[in-house]
């Protein structure tokens, strides 16, 4: 990693804070703007021990002074207290939650690029063929599937049927803990993604493997894989890079709902879980969590750039 | 493109006048040109049949389902298809061909009333900021690249949960981050036509900027918008599923698409059908929305013309 490498992340992280920062204070400032409170909604309490939560949430004060002490506390990552259950301080339960999160997202993104350029560089490379047609309308439907749908048919497939065709033999449980959970949510998060990048991956193929230095490569009698996997597919990845951003924004997205069926112990759950209780300070952290993990993993995907692409250089 | 232009040699040689055998190319307008390469494309064709069926559909489910989309036990609950029930029934015995008939609708509505509210407010504004710079264009620039940080499923739901649950609520939360999308697009289209030299004699001959925006710039930005504005419908369709999904949708007993599944999802081993039903719906609608602006894009871009 040059020095122009380090430079580039440094500010990029600087960047990130203050979208994080700006994100929270957004969210903050819009529901504290809100009429009624959050403790006086949840349940009928006397006026006195309403009195005493509201002074322990700061929620007696006006909002520039409890955004002021919110804004301190975030500045050394405490997120503050949940407002549904007293005393479970948000950031330890957040960064707990987020791993989950994260793992579930990179085994996605794994069955994204593994499927999803597996099937682009086949249809390239057997261009016209019915290779080319199964895939390719593999990838239009894919994509128009969104990800619940693909959990339902998975479950189905998965637990339904290995159950039948064992003859009651496996019983495959969806839920999180378990290593073997793992695969069933990743596809489903997965494979709507994995058609865009094989879309993309098969028509950047297309252009690459008609470029000249493709043909010498053949013409040296290089075997197919060199040429197809280290001087075709490595050129032809530079294009498909550009989508990865984006492409973790939508599978984060899509991890709420997922999450939510499968019943895994996330950031996304959470979330609706925390939305709906109407427990604020956590809704706010979360929002916080979101807007720091799609930075960074934008991020990478910007370190990821030169690597493909010894051109670019930061 | 049939030109007729018969040629000097089939002309009696008294007639031969220069030119005057010769017809004018036939006039094709970009939309004429742009909708008979749609026709073409045998999938947008079948995407297009596809949207047809479904808005009948859709249309049809007002005045008339086969049982009320909410008359609970029909039957026996959870019976798969029959002839009487050709869907099956669901949890509650409801009958699922109308409930999926009254799901096209709703479907319609938020994916077209999305699309619609979505594509206007980013059109103005984009139109806005990327021709009169400034501080708007600076906001607009801003919101845009906030945006890219937040999932904008978590902002819809928010919003559901502080306005309601309404289908003009779920419209509004949707369109509230989808906006941003179309207003990037516009911004970019309109940086770049402002400084064409149609706009620059326009402007010679002293047209006002507001006609200038509608009658020289918008005209020429149209083609992307309604690409834009196609994809949008399916991701508004999927988007208000997401939220029905997670129980924040529009409230029960409406046959949104998105509830009926999650309603099934409780009995997915023994009534797949529940599930299957509505998802099927929903993946064929935003397959044929999909080929659609598919084909759009590759019969307005002219770059792909052959």
């Amino acid at each position: 990693m040059s020095r122009g490498t380090l430079v580039y992340a440094a500010q990029r992280l600087v960047l990130i804070t203050f979208t994080a920062i700006v994100v929270s204070s957004i969210v903050f400032i819009g529901i504290h703007q809100l009429p009624g409170n959050a403790i006086a909604r949840e349940r009928r309490i006397n006026p006195a021990t309403e009195a005493a939560l509201l002074h322990h949430y700061h929620l007696d004060l006006p909002w520039p002074q409890q955004y002021a002490l919110w804004l301190g506390g975030l500045v050394h990552g405490d997120l503050g207290e949940s407002l549904v259950n007293e005393g479970t301080q948000i950031t330890p339960l957040l960064l707990r939650e987020a791993k989950t999160s994260v793992t579930l997202g990179l085994a996605a993104v794994a069955v994204t690029i593994i499927i999803g350029m597996s099937l682009g560089v086949l249809a390239a490379i057997r261009q016209n063929t019915w290779v080319d047609y199964v895939a390719s309308t593999a990838a239009v439907v894919g994509y128009s599937v969104p990800s619940f749908v693909w959990a339902f048919l998975l479950i189905i497939l998965t637990v339904t049927g290995f159950y039948a065709w064992s003859g009651g033999q496996i019983y495959e449980d969806i839920g999180w803990g378990k290593i073997e959970q793992i695969p069933v949510p990743a596809f489903a998060l997965g494979l709507p993604y994995a058609a865009i990048v094989a879309r993309l991956t098969r028509a950047s193929m297309l252009e690459t493997i008609r470029q000249d230095y493709v043909r010498t490569a053949w013409a040296k009698g290089l075997t197919a894989r060199v040429v197809i996997l280290r001087h075709a597919l490595r050129n032809a990845l530079i294009p498909v890079a550009t989508i990865l951003g984006p492409l973790i924004t939508g599978i984060i997205t899509g991890s709420v709902v997922i999450e939510f069926l499968f019943g895994i112990p996330g950031l996304g759950q959470e979330f609706v879980t925390s939305i709906l209780s109407r427990d604020y300070n956590i809704v706010i952290g979360v929002f916080t969590f979101y807007a720091i993990l799609i930075g960074l993993a934008n991020l990478t995907v910007d370190l990821l750039y030169p690597v493909l692409d010894p051109r670019i250089r930061y | 493109m049939a030109t007729v232009v018969p040629t000097a040699l089939e002309m009696p040689e008294e007639l031969q006048v220069v030119g005057a055998g010769e017809e004018l190319p036939e006039q094709v307008t970009l939309w004429q040109d742009a909708w008979r390469r749609l026709t073409r494309n045998r999938m947008a064709v079948i995407g297009l049949f596809i949207i047809a069926i479904f808005v009948v559909t859709a249309l049809v489910s007002f005045v008339w389902t086969p049982y009320p989309t909410w008359r609970q036990a029909l039957g026996p609950t959870y019976q798969g298809p029959t002839l009487l029930h050709p869907f099956g029934l669901d949890d509650y015995g409801r009958d699922l061909l109308s409930r999926v008939m009254g799901g096209a609708a709703i479907a319609l509505g938020v994916g077209v009333g999305a699309s619609t509210l979505a594509s206007t407010i980013g059109i103005v504004l984009g139109l806005v900021a990327g021709f009169y710079r400034g501080t708007i264009d600076w906001g607009i620039s801003l919101l845009i690249n906030i945006s890219y940080g937040v999932p904008d499923l978590l902002i819809a739901l928010i919003l559901v949960v502080l306005i309601g649950r309404g289908i003009q609520n779920i419209i509004l939360a949707i369109s509230v981050t989808a906006w941003l999308g179309m207003a990037r697009l516009v911004r970019g289209q309109t940086l770049a036509l402002r400084e064409r030299e149609f706009v620059e004699a326009a402007r010679s001959i002293g047209t006002k900027n507001l006609k200038i925006l509608t009658r020289h710039i918008l005209p020429n930005a149209l083609g992307p918008i309604v690409v834009q504005a196609t994809y949008l419908v399916p991701a508004a369709i999927i988007f208000e599923a997401f939220l029905s999904l997670l129980g924040l949708g529009i409230p029960p007993p409406a046959p949104s698409w998105g509830s009926m599944a999650s309603e099934g999802y409780k009995a997915l081993q023994i009534a797949p059908h529940i599930v299957l039903v509505p998802c099927l719906a929903l993946s064929l609608t935003v397959l044929a929305f999909n080929w659609v602006g598919d084909g759009l894009r590759d019969a307005i871009d002219p770059r792909m013309r052959r």
